[in-house]
């Protein structure tokens, strides 16, 4: 169940994937998805199983199949590591996906921009759209509302009884979102709200503001 | 040369220095010399290395008559002590031997401390006599051709084998043990350890339950009677002594005219953090014993360790604050009085320590103990009982580990290689291998070569490979490193080391507690103030500072669990409580001091609750701003608490969600909650039966981190998670998540691998243990349940509901749990 909130007078489904579907333009916005980090390991002698590699695409196709996105944009982080076979995987997955799709390219895209070229993705250090810019790394910059990725936010909450969770989150500041990791098997950072933030959790299959 | 004329080279050497031997040290002698394994069981001080180095060196005269002429190369004896910090002590009374018979023997050293330049020469020329950890022994099987080494080996000595015992360092002993029969053409094999519950079963772990080597060994007892004074340190008022609490400090002042009356005191803590602070508390209030104090514990530098040890030993230090640290070897014979500060949760714990004062043969053991809060009083009457009767807990072995299977496999890949035919049934002969199915066997190795149990196209695991010829091999060398890095079954917090900023080393720290600092703030550690200047790399530099502090490093370690022996005396003596005031006549005698002491507590508790009678079971309920709290008081040891909290919890939840967080202690568990739990269900539903409890136990893990937390060790000792190079490393924080995400990755899609169940079963085995819970509920169903709701909380139940450290767990839907939270967001 997705949440839906209003920025300048556009709206955008937060997803308890992760992703964020920005209504009006038709665009699918995921972040740090960490693709290929499950190869990575193995190929390193650590034995994570292999089927794990196979459930981001599986969500990616569901979103696909929800949201029926126009255009698809990564905020970074794409892809964990350098080049391997799972690329293979990737290649499939786009050939599949009728949509544009776009990379912000993030800390961890250091595979060749020609292999993106040769799929037809096209690779940006930043996005401006009105007045929305789409960034890996958090910015502030004046006069635009910044979607970015890069950090993993999660919050604590505390409650009687000495409760206490930690939990992925969507994390919006007046002139910012940072969008959780959508990646299977990332780790996150918990952030500590402010008075104004707004903060979206991801509970279960749920999205709740808090 | 006959035995005769060797037995008159030792016992010459044994008069020269004016000494006689003890009869289990001829009796090992004896053995050895015929060839016999064996264990010998001594205690620490009793001259266990002469019983053992002796005929060592004896061995080698009758093989070689012409020794004081000829020198005849390679190594001949291993010799593995659990500390290294031990390893030169051993090596001194080699020496002596060695040296005094003119045998032209070399001893060496090869440990975690040892030079890579020391060790480069070694590896050339091996000294005859070596003395090393299980670790670095499994890392000589990762060296290339290290058969060679061990080829003209005649014996190795596992120390202290009681403290390996029940232990993954154990099973690497079991392991590499597994592998010299095979490679060493004359091998004995001996363990030494101090008493414990199942020496048999000891035996039988180091030698293989159905090897030859069993067949052919003995059980050598020393036998060495001592006597032994427990004081407790009681309170003089009641009234104003705590509750709760773990620091003791309440006493201090009983504490100094003990150390003003004897010649050297130890007093033992049970966490380095307690350690720190009394050592600062001690100075602030007496400054006159500066100088004459010292602390020693494991995080303290090495040299700083070594001066105290020699400063016991010169007579020049009056008190000496210490951990577990100085729990083995090292004899101090000037030390004349034990001090222990808080309960040692175990009986053989207690009597180790104990042991370290009136070292000499047949003088007396003094100790004091100290309770940190009134419920320890009780405690403290049951261990006067428990001395007396010598009740020592078992060590219980480990079965069927995987991960330390695993990383042997891999340790021999990395050297030579090896054929599963000749390893099998190496394997299992050992104790923790003996039940290992063909397909087990199978699917360890599947996964060291696929890392899974199929092949797939896109798939690029790398580790080890098949050769040709069957041979299993690692190739690449950059894995063969990693997995050197990583050898060992102690699976840490990532330490720091601390320094100044010239610098100076001064001991090692975990990083959670660094990462809470910011520069400038100022720290106790080792006994000094520090200020924090920053972090560089895996130190953080400091500088000495006058600020006073209450920051002290936390160390988090384990928290030890009563056994089953002390639990029940505890129950015992708690029974024996005394009537409300006045005592009934000649009643009295039958009572501890320590329990009349407690008599103003029990009153107390009495207003609210009960003292539990043999035939009743308590449970008390009431509210604070924390919550609703919900005691229970089964008396049976921390482990037996935190399997029934788990069992109890999830069955609870069968009846309506609930969230809770469970705590626990050696005399009960709380299960504290945002609502009340319907106790008058819990009765009626009869939730305490045995009736489907291990599955219901098994279901209840699902839903807390008890598994995760095991499996997260055997992720590493596996090889499945790298740990970094020391000092540069991934932040464990790294490690953390990872291990985290893989628990979760495995749940999900390959719930049966054997590292996953592993997991649960230790979880169940060593954490719970299982057994002992079916007997607690047994023993629960024969007794009446007093249900008390009370105002407020009582003195039973203060140390448990003022403890931190949680589980938690929760049947409810997570968006329910989020909307009754705090809009309060912490860091």
């Amino acid at each position: 169940m997705s949440h839906k909130i209003q920025v300048h007078k556009q709206s955008f489904s937060l997803d308890p994937t992760g992703a964020i579907f920005w209504e009006e333009k038709s665009c699918l916005l995921l972040s740090d998805v960490h693709l290929g980090k499950v190869s990575h390991f193995r190929k390193y002698g650590a034995a994570v199983p292999k089927h794990a590699i196979h459930k981001n695409y599986l969500l990616m196709d569901k979103l696909v199949e929800t949201y029926q996105p126009f255009e698809i944009c990564f905020l970074g982080d794409l892809f964990h590591s350098s080049l391997n076979r799972e690329w293979v995987l990737f290649e499939n997955w786009v050939a599949r996906t009728p949509a544009k799709i776009t990379l912000i390219t993030g800390n961890h895209d250091i595979i060749g921009p020609e292999k993106f070229e040769s799929l037809e993705i096209e690779q940006l250090e930043e996005c401006v759209t009105e007045e929305f810019l789409l960034t890996h790394h958090p910015e502030e910059r004046e006069g635009f509302f910044n979607l970015c990725g890069h950090i993993h936010p999660a919050v604590r909450l505390q409650g009687f009884g000495r409760q206490r969770l930690k939990l992925p989150c969507f994390f919006k500041t007046e002139n910012q979102m940072i969008l959780p990791a959508f990646g299977e098997f990332t780790g996150n950072h918990v952030l500590k709200p402010k008075e104004l933030d707004e903060i979206f959790v991801i509970a279960e299959q749920q999205v709740i503001q808090i | 040369m006959t035995q005769k004329e060797l037995f008159h080279i030792a016992q010459d050497w044994f008069q020269q220095q004016g000494w006689k031997p003890f009869p289990f040290q001829k009796e090992t002698w004896k053995a050895f010399l015929t060839g016999k394994h064996g264990l010998l069981n001594a205690p620490t001080g009793s001259g266990k290395t002469y019983a053992l180095w002796f005929p060592i060196v004896l061995n080698y005269i009758k093989q070689n008559p012409d020794y004081k002429n000829k020198h005849k190369k390679g190594l001949k004896a291993i010799w593995i002590t659990p500390l290294r910090a031990l390893s030169q002590e051993i090596k001194q009374s080699a020496e002596r031997i060695t040296e005094d018979l003119g045998s032209q023997m070399t001893v060496g050293i090869r440990t975690g401390d040892t030079s890579t330049k020391e060790r480069a020469k070694q590896r050339t020329a091996m000294p005859d006599l070596l003395i090393t950890t299980p670790e670095s022994l499994q890392l000589l099987l990762s060296s290339k051709d290290y058969k060679k080494i061990f080829k003209n080996c005649s014996a190795i000595v596992v120390d202290e084998w009681h403290e390996l015992l029940g232990t993954k360092r154990g099973i690497q002993m079991e392991l590499g043990l597994s592998r010299l029969k095979t490679i060493s053409s004359d091998l004995r094999i001996w363990g030494i350890s101090a008493t414990i519950g199942n020496l048999e079963q000891a035996r039988q772990v180091l030698l293989g339950p159905t090897s030859p080597e069993l067949e052919n060994s003995v059980m050598v007892r020393a036998n060495l009677q001592k006597k032994i004074t427990v004081k407790s340190i009681i309170p003089k008022t009641m009234e104003t002594f705590p509750w709760r609490g773990h620091l003791g400090l309440h006493l201090l002042d009983e504490v100094v005219p003990i150390i003003n009356n004897s010649k050297t005191t130890l007093l033992f803590t049970n966490t380095r953090s307690q350690c720190e602070i009394w050592f600062q508390k001690i100075l602030e209030k007496y400054p006159e014993f500066a100088g004459e104090m010292a602390m020693h514990h494991g995080s303290v530098n090495k040299e700083t360790r070594l001066w105290v040890e020699q400063a016991i030993r010169n007579e020049s230090l009056k008190a000496v604050i210490c951990t577990s640290s100085l729990d083995l070897g090292v004899d101090f014979a000037p030390v004349e009085t034990v001090i222990q500060i808080g309960g040692p949760k175990g009986v053989a714990r207690f009597l180790q320590r104990a042991g370290r004062s009136g070292h000499r043969p047949g003088k007396e053991s003094v100790i004091h103990f100290l309770p940190t809060h009134a419920m320890e009083l009780i405690e403290a009457s049951a261990l006067q009982v428990a001395v007396k009767e010598n009740a020592v807990e078992d060590r219980l072995p480990y079965l069927n580990s995987y991960d330390v299977l695993l990383q042997y496999l891999t340790t021999l890949a990395v050297s030579d290689g090896f054929y599963p035919d000749e390893i099998h049934p190496e394997i299992q002969q050992t104790f923790c291998y003996q039940g290992i199915t063909e397909e087990q066997w199978q699917w360890l190795l599947n996964f060291l070569v696929m890392g899974s149990q199929s092949l797939s196209s896109y798939d690029e695991y790398k580790k080890v490979e098949v050769e040709a010829d069957g041979k299993f091999k690692v190739n690449n060398r950059g894995l063969a490193m990693r997995h050197r890095f990583q050898i060992g079954t102690i699976v840490g917090d990532a330490t720091i080391s601390v320094r100044y900023q010239k610098g100076g080393y001064i001991g090692s720290i975990e990083e959670y507690f660094i990462s809470k600092l910011t520069q400038g703030d100022v720290f106790t550690f080792a006994g000094r103030n520090l200020e924090f200047i920053r972090m560089k790399g895996m130190q953080a530099h400091v500088r000495n500072s006058n600020k006073k502090t209450n920051k002290v490093p936390s160390w988090m370690g384990g928290r030890l669990s009563f056994s089953a022996q002390m639990s029940e005396l505890l129950r015992q003596e708690l029974y024996k409580a005394p009537p409300p005031n006045p005592l009934p006549k000649g009643k009295g005698k039958l009572i501890s001091e320590e329990l009349k002491a407690l008599q103003p507590i029990f009153d107390k508790q009495r207003q609210e609750s009960i003292v539990p009678k043999p035939d009743e079971f308590l449970i008390e309920t009431f509210k604070t701003r924390d919550g609703y709290h919900h005691i229970f008081y089964p008396f049976e040891g921390r482990a037996v608490h935190e399997a029934m909290s788990s069992l109890l919890s999830y069955r609870i939840s069968l009846l309506s969600p609930i969230t809770a967080s469970l705590a626990f202690n050696d005399y009960g568990f709380e299960m504290l909650s945002d609502k009340p739990i319907d106790i008058q269900a819990v009765l009626d539903n009869d939730l305490f039966t045995t009736d489907y409890m291990l599955a219901d136990l098994q279901k209840s893990l699902n839903s807390n981190e008890m598994a995760r937390r095991k499996f997260r060790d055997i992720a590493v000792i596996s090889g499945m998670v790298f740990t970094g190079y020391p000092e540069k490393g991934v932040k464990m924080k790294h490690l953390q998540s990872s291990s985290q995400l893989l628990f979760d990755v495995f749940r999900d899609y390959e719930p049966d691998n054997l590292l996953f169940q592993q997991a649960f079963t230790e979880t169940f085995e060593h954490q719970l243990e299982e057994g002992r819970l079916r007997l607690a509920l047994e023993r629960i169903a024969q007794q009446n349940i007093i249900w008390k709701n009370c105002e407020k909380p009582t003195p039973f139940s203060f140390p448990i509901i003022t403890d931190r450290l949680r589980e938690k767990l929760s049947s409810e839907k997570l968006a329910d749990r989020i909307k009754r939270m705090t809009k309060i967001l912490m860091k």
